[in-house]
């Protein structure tokens, strides 16, 4: 299957069940509720070396928010129930509590798990915090030099699905950049999904374990390596260069999907040889993103 | 008083008597139980059946001027529990102190005919006898407060002890008083006297007098059995509810020094201090007290059990309620009676979670079931201050039922159980037998009523018919027959008849010359005229007195100097 | 189809009418339901000889006729509604868990007492006593919401623990006495001692008030969870302007006697009584 010229190979990207909460991040102005989602989110690319992942889902205007005040919504995942809450507290404490002008909102009402987030971090207050319950809904009001900090005394969580990809194999590393952030942009602002990596973008696909190194969890996919291509069983077509991946985590399969379909799209173009995905043989992850089925055609990869 | 009545193939419970559980017959008529009635009489099948003589309150707060302020300050426990009038009877609320008919159906209901109220003030009578009136089944009588009563404290001070005791009977037969009380001899006349201060060991001194509530105690015991009155002198000891009161207790036991006395809800008396930092924490010392009583048959003593849920602190300890109502922060009411007392109400809710109150909980529990004689460590909750006597059931079964019990014990503070016996005394049971005494004879024995609690020949007709049940809660809960006085109050569960009870009271001899000590304090410290104090019998329409044995004459009262 | 009650005879002394209540009309067809008991006066009577009864019960119940001397209606009700097209008694909504009461007209005092759930809606004016602890009680409404488009009398929220009662209009005195916590917005004036003995909560008001000596000034400042609140408000269908949402208000603590951790929040471009 070509699109616009792109081989769009016959793989699909496997991708894993998460734990996900939505939090809605509001502000004095867009610049502040921006600032506190980037703090929040930063070092949350990957569950393998920060514990959790998370990127800013979209900007919310005033009419989209529980105060009326501009927002930004933020994703945040991690492999199992236990941790989402504590990375959750420790980070909410450390990034919007402390920035001017927030407040801090349960994106998910209907998320069947309540994490008792605002909950634990009422004791910043010191005794001093106070709680009302709005519509139904619990907030805690703690005391900060500023004013006051808002945040809602619990947040949803369902289950999400985190490392949905596709990878750019271009001639040059010029070309793959200009399509990853071709895609990039298409994908900004798409409804339950994230792309928790540096500008939505990785350089440094990783395969599991490590041929020389016991201890490593995942080291280099040295398959997709350029310069390796001489050294390893490498999987990099005749005139690719240089390749970059968009990892994606979101609340469902389809948003992924739907995502990765304007995703791949953008990246179709000149200087890109062929769209592909990472996969584990299927086994492994539950959802499984079949690149041509995603762009509308037949795929008969398992 | 009833047509002649057989009950017939019921399970007799006639501890005073001996009988433990026999089938018999028991024959009523014309209010008494009689040894035999014409056959033609009606008869009530008591098969499958438990038949007690009525059941016996010997402390409890019912009625009189203290009763209803504690009804006035919480209506909102009123619309919850609304007694609507019947065909038979009148219409009341209910809650923990319910109103005066109320009280009378509910504890008919639930197999009791005799009850004393615990504490009232001399100037408090008339309105008790009134609430009395309105109060319906129940025989009652009350105690007079007359542990802080300045005129006694002066003839005490003096050191005329003969004059006491014509004074005590002057004040018991005016009254129309049933037995003296002691409510914390000298705290209510601290309290009344310096802010916030009371009384904390019995060699305090009393406030500007020149006594000590040794001295006082002493006083009382000495001269309520010389007066030989029936129950000669019902005491709440000094330091209740406060942590290491034990030493208080036991010391007020041995004034005694083998005459007669009663310690009333020794459960709240019962106290020990933690050791180290948590001192103001109680710790259960009921294995002492139950051992000293154990072992002086002259002592007697009602539990005062606490039950889990809605009470009301209502007593003539002014101190301890203004101490109490710090706990809840709710509402409290504070009374004096110029000369004679004090007095303190605090709405308040025992909870099983909280260390002090399940620890009161296991030593009501483990008071009962370490006793050795039943007969004098007798059967109460303090109504309603440790819980209301609708919630006696539950405490039978509580006794009665080990596994039921331990159930109970595992959702309390454990902390708290910690610091009691209550686990070493797992294994025991009551009997039925025994609860008829914890119940009935004994509470009968102890106020000297020889007409109550048995159904020997001659006894008034009071027996309470119960059917018999696994569950003993649901069994104590609604009795199928409750007879009174020979008549059929309830049949079927169900109230059908209305009746009014008597009033049981003492009218001791006394010298009259010691009217001529009283008149004078009357017409210069109190608000109401001497010729005006006594109740006259127009408030007594259905009195009976029960007689006095007095080891001493009523002499003439030797003259002392009036100060 | 819904239970529609329309009031034939004028009680001439207040009817007691607790079976006014979807849950004890639960599919009770018009016949039966005109035989149920109210109590008027001290005489016991059917609901059929005040109230023309038609339709079905479905969870709706519909009221119309000037029912000021009607009281009860909806106690303790958990779901279903009831609109009343006119004015009602006291007690309105007493104990109530859930569900919806609509008052087109007034209500009389005691609105909501000790309510946990559900939401009143008085699209007239109310009574004293609105939304509050049954005399001798600690503790009033416990959740729920209250709503009043016109003016409230005297000791609204009287120890209100939880919820929110909003007031179009006025409030009178001892607005939010003994409150413990809990929500009340007034649009128009309060008058004196709002807040006597509040230990938690919070009121809020629109303009200048008098406040007890008790109260102390904190701050001037735009509390966020207020701009939260007063959108509810404005969705449960009170004016609520966007200089109210966005403005700054003053901070009082109180009540001193209390615990002091209770506020009242007054709007500051209204002006206030000197700060001390």
């Amino acid at each position: 299957m070509l699109v616009r010229g792109v081989l769009i190979e016959d793989t699909f990207a496997e991708a894993f069940t998460m734990r996900v909460a939505r939090l809605v991040i509001t502000g004095g102005t867009p610049r502040w509720a921006r600032e506190a989602g980037l703090k929040l989110t930063g070092f949350a690319t990957s569950v393998i070396g920060c514990k959790c992942e998370a990127g800013i889902e979209r900007e919310l205007s005033e009419t989209e928010t529980p105060d009326g005040r501009p927002g930004v919504s933020v994703l945040f995942l991690t492999m199992d129930k236990e941790s989402l809450p504590q990375q959750l507290i420790s980070r909410i404490g450390q990034t919007v509590l402390t920035c001017p002008t927030t407040a801090c909102f349960d994106g998910l009402p209907d998320g069947p798990d309540r994490l008792p987030v605002g909950k634990a971090l009422r004791v910043f207050g010191d005794g001093f915090q106070g709680s009302k319950v709005i519509g139904g809904k619990r907030y805690w009001r703690v005391p900060v030099m500023e004013g006051e900090f808002l945040v809602e005394e619990t947040f949803g969580m369902q289950k999400g699905v985190g490392g949905g990809n596709f990878l750019i194999l271009a001639r040059d590393a010029d070309a793959a950049l200009a399509a990853a952030e071709a895609a990039v942009d298409a994908m900004a602002n798409h409804p339950g999904v994230v792309l928790p990596f540096p500008g939505g973008v990785v350089r440094s696909g990783s395969k599991v374990g490590s041929k020389r190194y016991k201890k490593m969890v995942a080291t280099t996919n040295d398959a997709f390596c350029p310069t390796l291509r001489a050294l390893t069983e490498s999987q990099l077509p005749e005139g690719v260069n240089s390749v970059l991946e968009i990892v994606l985590d979101g609340t469902d399969a389809p948003a992924i999907a739907a995502a990765m379909r304007l995703g791949i799209d953008a990246a179709c173009r000149p200087g890109v040889q062929a769209i592909t995905a990472g996969n584990y043989g299927g086994k492994l992850g539950p959802h499984h993103f079949h690149l041509r089925r995603i762009m509308g055609g037949e795929s008969q990869a398992a | 008083m009833g047509s002649p009545l057989r009950i017939v193939n019921g399970r007799v419970y006639d501890p005073a008597n001996g009988v433990n559980g026999a089938v018999q017959d028991v024959c009523v008529r014309d209010g008494k139980i009689v040894a035999d009635v014409p056959p033609d009489a009606k008869r009530i099948d008591a098969a499958g059946m438990v038949v007690m003589p009525g059941g016996i309150d010997i402390h409890c707060h019912i009625a009189g001027p203290k009763v209803n302020l504690a009804r006035k300050v919480q209506p909102e426990t009123h619309q919850d529990d609304v007694q609507l009038r019947t065909r038979l009877t009148r219409s009341g609320t209910g809650g923990t102190v319910p109103s005066t008919f109320a009280t009378g159906y509910r504890y008919a209901t639930l197999g009791y005919t005799t009850a004393m109220e615990a504490a009232v003030t001399p100037l408090g009578a008339r309105h008790t006898l009134e609430e009395f009136h309105d109060t319906p089944v129940l025989d009652k009588g009350f105690f007079v407060l007359v542990g802080n009563n300045l005129l006694l404290y002066r003839l005490l001070q003096e050191g005329r002890r003969e004059e006491l005791r014509h004074a005590l009977a002057w004040w018991l037969k005016v009254t129309k008083a049933y037995a003296p009380k002691l409510v914390n001899p000298g705290g209510d006349e601290m309290w009344k006297g310096q802010r916030n201060a009371n009384i904390t060991s019995l060699d305090d001194k009393i406030g500007s007098f020149d006594l000590t509530p040794r001295r006082v105690i002493a006083a009382f015991i000495e001269a309520g059995n010389e007066l030989g009155l029936p129950h000669p002198v019902h005491i709440h000891c000094n330091n209740l509810g406060h942590s290491g009161n034990v030493e208080t207790t036991l010391e007020t036991m041995r004034l005694a020094e083998g005459r007669r006395a009663h310690i009333a809800h020794i459960q709240f008396h019962s106290y020990g201090a933690a050791a180290g930092k948590s001192q103001s924490n109680p710790t259960s010392r009921a294995r002492d007290i139950i051992e000293y009583i154990n072992t002086h048959p002259n002592i007697s003593a009602d539990v005062g059990a606490v039950m889990f849920g809605p009470a009301t602190i209502m007593t003539g300890d002014a101190p301890l309620a203004y101490m109490l109502r710090r706990f809840g922060g709710n509402k409290w009411v504070n009374a004096d009676t110029e000369n004679e007392s004090g007095c303190g109400i605090v709405p308040f809710r025992y909870q099983d979670r909280v260390y002090t109150n399940a620890l009161q909980w296991a030593i009501g529990l483990e008071l009962l079931l370490l006793s050795e004689d039943p007969w004098r460590m007798v059967f109460s909750t303090d109504h309603p201050n440790g819980g209301s006597f609708m919630s006696y059931p539950r405490l039978i079964r509580l006794l009665m039922d080990r596994g039921y019990r331990k159930e109970q014990m595992a959702h309390v503070n454990q902390k708290a159980l910690d610091r009691s016996a209550l686990r070493d005394c797992q294994e025991r049971e009551y009997s039925l037998s025994e609860i008829a005494i914890i119940t009935r004879a004994g509470p009968a024995r102890l106020l000297g009523l020889t007409d109550k609690g048995h159904l020997g020949v001659g006894a008034d007709a009071d027996v309470t018919i119960y059917e018999e049940d696994e569950d003993k809660e649901k069994m104590f809960s609604a009795p199928r027959y409750v007879i009174k006085d020979g008549e059929l109050i309830i049949e079927d569960h169900e109230l059908r008849a209305d009746h009014q009870g008597r009033l049981l009271h003492v009218a001791p001899d006394y010298d009259p010359q010691i009217e001529q000590v009283i008149e004078p304090f009357f017409e210069d410290f109190y608000t109401i005229r001497f010729a005006n104090y006594p109740v006259d019998d127009r408030y007594v329409p259905n009195g009976q007195i029960i007689p006095t044995t007095p080891s001493v004459a009523a002499a003439p009262a030797t003259a002392g100097t009036r100060t | 189809m819904t239970l529609t009650l329309t009031l034939r005879t004028a009680p001439t002394v207040p009817l007691e009418a607790d079976v006014l209540s979807p849950d004890r009309l639960s599919g009770v067809s018009a016949l039966e339901a005109a035989k149920l008991t109210v109590v008027h006066g001290n005489q016991r009577a059917d609901l059929g000889e005040f109230f023309q009864v038609g339709g079905a019960a479905d969870g709706e119940l519909h009221l119309t006729g000037d029912l000021a001397q009607v009281k009860q209606i909806g106690t303790g009700m958990a779901r279903g509604r009831i609109v009343v097209h006119g004015s009602v008694g006291m007690h309105l909504g007493a104990g109530m868990t859930g569900g919806e009461i609509v008052v087109e007209g007034d209500a009389g005092d005691w609105v909501g007492p000790e309510m946990s759930g559900g939401r009143i809606v008085v699209k007239g004016n109310a009574g004293h006593m609105l939304g509050s602890a049954r005399r001798g009680s600690q503790i009033g409404v416990r959740g729920g919401e209250i709503v009043v488009f016109g003016n409230a009398g005297n000791e609204v929220g009287n120890g209100m623990r939880r919820g929110l009662i909003a007031i179009g209009g006025d409030a009178g005195d001892f607005a939010g006495v003994n409150m413990l916590a809990g929500t009340i917005v007034v649009l128009g004036r309060l008058a004196w001692r709002a807040g006597a003995g509040m230990r938690r909560g919070s009121i809020i008001s629109m303009h200048p008030a008098e406040l007890l000596p008790t109260f102390s000034y904190a701050c001037d400042y735009a509390p966020e969870f207020l701009r939260v609140c007063l959108r509810h408000v404005r969705g449960l269908g009170l004016t609520i302007a966007d200089s109210h949402v966005n403005g700054r208000y003053q901070r009082w603590c109180g009540d001193g006697i209390e615990l002091n951790r209770g506020e009242v929040l007054i709007l500051d471009s209204a002006g206030t009584a000197s700060r001390s």
